[in-house]
């Protein structure tokens, strides 16, 4: 499997936030087999990044990795549209 | 039923905005131009999903979204802000205390306000 470089923009350590990092890391080590490295902004504690980033709006899922950048906005609890959103869904015959 | 949205900010300039780039989506669009008007207006009305200013004059965003969240407990709000440094540490302490947000960046476009509140309320979008 391709290196995969994954970051999630969050705000705060709210109830959703944590709900939705622990649904990416979940996708991470389970669908991704541990092979994509996640990386977790808080924009309340660096807005800088979102603003370098051109994150507009939380939660915001990029995929750096493999090419072509993906970004994704929205609910990212569902484990099907995220993969199928950044292109990162698996073939049976590649898995 | 047709989704109902609020959007609470005291720049008219602002809440017009969000009229125009949401008048072309089916839903149905309230404006609120303080805190407490906001708060009496979502006490008689049920909203799917809440825009909220975060600097306001009077009751500020942060004591708004506080307000919002006792009787709003599950709906979607956005706070809408430049990252004002004066206002984070409010915001942080409010998401310690359990209080659910999200946040859209100021300046704000009409094509990024229809993308968030179509993901918002629906699924999400790859852009």
């Amino acid at each position: 499997m391709e290196k995969i470089e994954i970051k999630l923009y969050v705000s705060g350590e709210t109830p959703r936030s944590k709900k939705t990092i622990a649904a990416i890391e979940k996708i991470c080590k389970e669908d991704l087999k541990d092979k994509a490295k996640l990386e977790v902004i808080d924009v309340l504690d660096r807005p800088d990044l979102a603003q370098k980033e051109t994150v507009f709006a939380t939660p915001t899922l990029i995929k750096k990795l493999p090419a072509p950048i993906k970004r994704l906005i929205g609910d990212l609890t569902n484990t099907d549209k995220v993969l199928l959103g950044l292109e990162l869904l698996v073939k049976e015959s590649e898995a | 039923m047709t989704k109902r949205i609020l959007v609470i900010d005291d720049d008219l300039g602002i809440r017009q905005s969000f009229v125009l780039a949401l008048s072309s989506l089916p839903y149905d669009v309230d404006t609120a131009e303080s805190g407490a008007k906001g708060i009496e207006m979502e006490e008689q009305n049920s909203y799917d999903l809440i825009f909220l200013d975060l600097k306001m004059p009077g009751m500020n965003g942060v004591e708004t979204l506080r307000q919002l969240r006792k009787t709003a407990k599950q709906t979607p709000v956005y706070i809408v802000t430049a990252f004002h440094k004066e206002f984070l540490r409010g915001l942080k302490e409010a998401a310690a205390d359990g209080i659910d947000f999200e946040v859209l960046s100021k300046p704000i476009g009409i094509e990024q306000i229809k993308l968030v509140t179509r993901t918002a309320l629906g699924n999400p979008e790859t852009f």
